[in-house]
């Protein structure tokens, strides 16, 4: 029921009401209104960012944080790269996300696919191991986490960095995908059988096509949060050059941060990849995100 | 638990029941996220809770000490800290529930129907959600800054000087300007998932309770409501785990302080383990947070698998 879900075409069927009635519609402009008004304050952050971001420290300090600069500095974001070490942690954070993500993905589709799909005993329980596992705070595993990295002679390295990602990442994965597997007909798999597919072939070319949209959804938020995490790095990497994103604005923020300019200039660079990925994939969100998680 | 029958009273059509064969094929599929999820992630937690049970300061050079439960008599009598630290806990899981969620639910109730806009509303609304909390922490500290942030300067440019605050440096508001930033972040998030359930109300029921007369009141009560209960059980589960789950945020923007005054679970167990080089008193905080986090979590699968069998 949930693939049901995912087809429908998104919220179009909600007319404003009835039509019968000509004069116009107060109740929908005020809605209108509140709603814009909603929308300008949650981008008024963004706008004083910005607007900090393209001021000279001379200006920062003598106007007011919504006027526009007297000398528009776009040499800040050249600089704040160059001082927050921006290209090395960003190759950092771009060689881990596009390792783990594809990877966790795969993994956690094989595993969701005979979880929701071929019946053995206990399939629930298994599931609902997985799922917990993606319900707790991470931070309750971080201090034997540090430990078995450091026995692995893993610890301040990338791949001591991608494992424990994926192990964080799976759950919730497996927890949505089970969702959608199990909402493909039995009968389709059955007669895919009968033909004589195996069991890789129904997951790679019936199971894994139809979850598309799902895989699309957790695609952005696997790739979000595997880009913005901090607990897990700041806890496993110690030298800079191992820096990922996150751990770079921090130290950023915390070390230059006199010349807000720059800092201002560094946020939103480090952004840029999460934000070219979810407006990629944008269309796929609302609808596949979390249909799964969401029962009728 | 050969053939049929076995575990299958369901449709008679399709009797399917538990197959060795079967279970044995899911074995190479089930293999690779078992293993990196019992190594990397069910096994630190459980370590957690055996290190809560012993002294020990987290160098190598140094042995555990099997003291009980002497960690938790110190937590619970003893922490000046962990107190705080919990209540910190409690009140952004109540406040989470009060105002993201509700702010959540109305602009999605908004933006569900037909409107100029409503895509680029939408996208404004999520987009904080995708910036990373630290960065979200460094941006807000700016905003906050005493002298030169956006907050101050705009209320000292309205005439309101005198409500200009240290709002991250004075114990009484830090917390809440820390969360402050926290929901512009989860706004978004909570709005996709009532955008989802939105999708998921019969277009049929609304359009037949409309035909009986029914106002848009009257429809939201007796159509929209009930059909959002699912979504609203998991809006609530994911907003009280992700309260617990506060760090990132608090780390850039306070750092647990001033006085302590921002200090939650999640951060006071990271600091007793790795600035304190308590890591049985660290233990023995996580081993609090995940029983907390179990107690949520375990009724919520049980619910949300129900009736799976097929």
């Amino acid at each position: 029921m949930t693939a049901t879900a995912v087809a429908r075409p998104t919220g179009t069927r909600t007319p404003d009401g009835p039509r019968r009635r000509r004069p116009t519609d107060w109740t929908s402009i005020g809605l209108w209104v509140s709603l814009v008004i909603t929308c300008l304050i949650w981008a008024i952050p963004f706008i004083f960012m910005f607007l900090t971001a393209v001021k000279t420290q001379a200006d920062v300090s003598t106007r007011p944080v919504w006027a526009l600069p007297e000398l528009w500095a776009w040499g800040n974001f050249a600089e704040g790269a160059q001082t927050g070490d921006l290209w090395n942690t960003g190759l950092n954070s771009l060689l881990v996300s596009v390792i783990k993500v594809p990877l966790g993905l795969l993994l956690a589709a094989a595993a969701a696919y005979v979880l929701g799909t071929i019946r053995f005993r206990r399939h629930k329980l298994v599931v609902a191991i997985f799922a917990v596992g993606s319900m707790v705070p991470i931070q309750i595993a971080l201090g034997p986490l540090f430990n078995t990295m450091l026995s692995l002679g893993l610890l301040d390295s990338l791949p001591g960095l991608i494992l424990p990602y994926l192990a964080f990442g799976i759950p919730y994965q497996i927890f949505m995908l089970y969702g959608f597997f199990r909402a493909i007909p039995e009968e389709m798999i059955e007669s895919a059988r009968v033909e004589g597919a195996s069991t890789f072939r129904i997951f790679w070319q019936i199971c894994l096509p139809m979850a598309k949209p799902a895989l699309a959804a957790l695609f952005i938020l696997d790739f979000v949060a595997t880009w913005n995490e901090y607990a897990i790095a700041v806890t496993l990497l110690q030298s800079q050059a191992n820096y990922t994103i996150p751990l770079a604005v921090q130290n950023f923020s915390t070390q230059f941060s006199t010349d807000y300019g720059q800092l201002n200039a560094f946020i939103f660079m480090s952004a840029i990849p999460v934000l070219i990925v979810y407006l990629m994939f944008q269309r796929y969100f609302v609808q596949g995100a979390f249909a799964g998680s969401v029962k009728g | 638990m050969t053939t049929h029958t076995s575990t299958a009273p369901r449709s008679a059509s399709h009797p399917r029941g538990v197959n060795r064969g079967r279970g044995l094929r899911a074995v190479p599929f089930l293999v690779p996220a078992t293993l990196l999820y019992v190594y990397f992630l069910a096994y630190p937690m459980v370590d957690s809770v055996r290190l809560s049970f012993f002294e020990w300061s987290g160098f190598r050079t140094e042995e555990p000490v099997w003291v009980g439960l002497q960690n938790y008599v110190r937590l619970f009598t003893a922490d000046p800290v962990f107190w705080t630290a919990a209540k910190n806990s409690i009140i952004w899981v109540a406040l989470s529930l009060a105002l993201p969620v509700t702010l959540g639910l109305l602009i999605a109730l908004g933006l569900n129907r037909a409107m100029l806009g409503r895509n680029t509303m939408r996208a404004v609304i999520y987009l904080p959600a995708v910036f990373a909390p630290i960065t979200v922490a460094a941006m807000w500290r700016w905003i906050y800054n005493p002298t030169l942030g956006a907050l101050n300067q705009f209320l000292t440019a309205v005439g309101l000087e005198s409500w200009a605050q240290q709002w991250l440096g004075d114990p009484t508001f830090a917390l809440y300007s820390v969360f402050a930033a926290s929901v512009w972040t989860g706004v978004g998030f909570t709005m996709v998932l009532f955008l989802a359930g939105l999708q998921q109300v019969p277009p049929e029921l609304v359009d037949a309770a409309k035909v009986d007369g029914a106002g848009r009141w009257q429809v939201f009560r007796n159509v929209t409501v009930p059909a959002l209960r699912p979504t609203t059980a998991v809006v609530v589960i994911l907003t009280i785990i992700n309260s617990l789950k506060v760090f990132d945020l608090v780390v850039g923007m306070t750092g647990g302080g001033p006085a302590q005054s921002t200090q939650v679970l999640a951060l006071w167990s990271y600091t007793q383990s790795f600035a304190n080089h308590t890591f049985g008193l660290g233990g023995a905080t996580a081993t609090v947070l995940l029983i907390m986090s179990l107690a949520l979590v375990v009724p919520y699968l049980v619910w949300a698998l129900r009736g799976d069998d097929r």
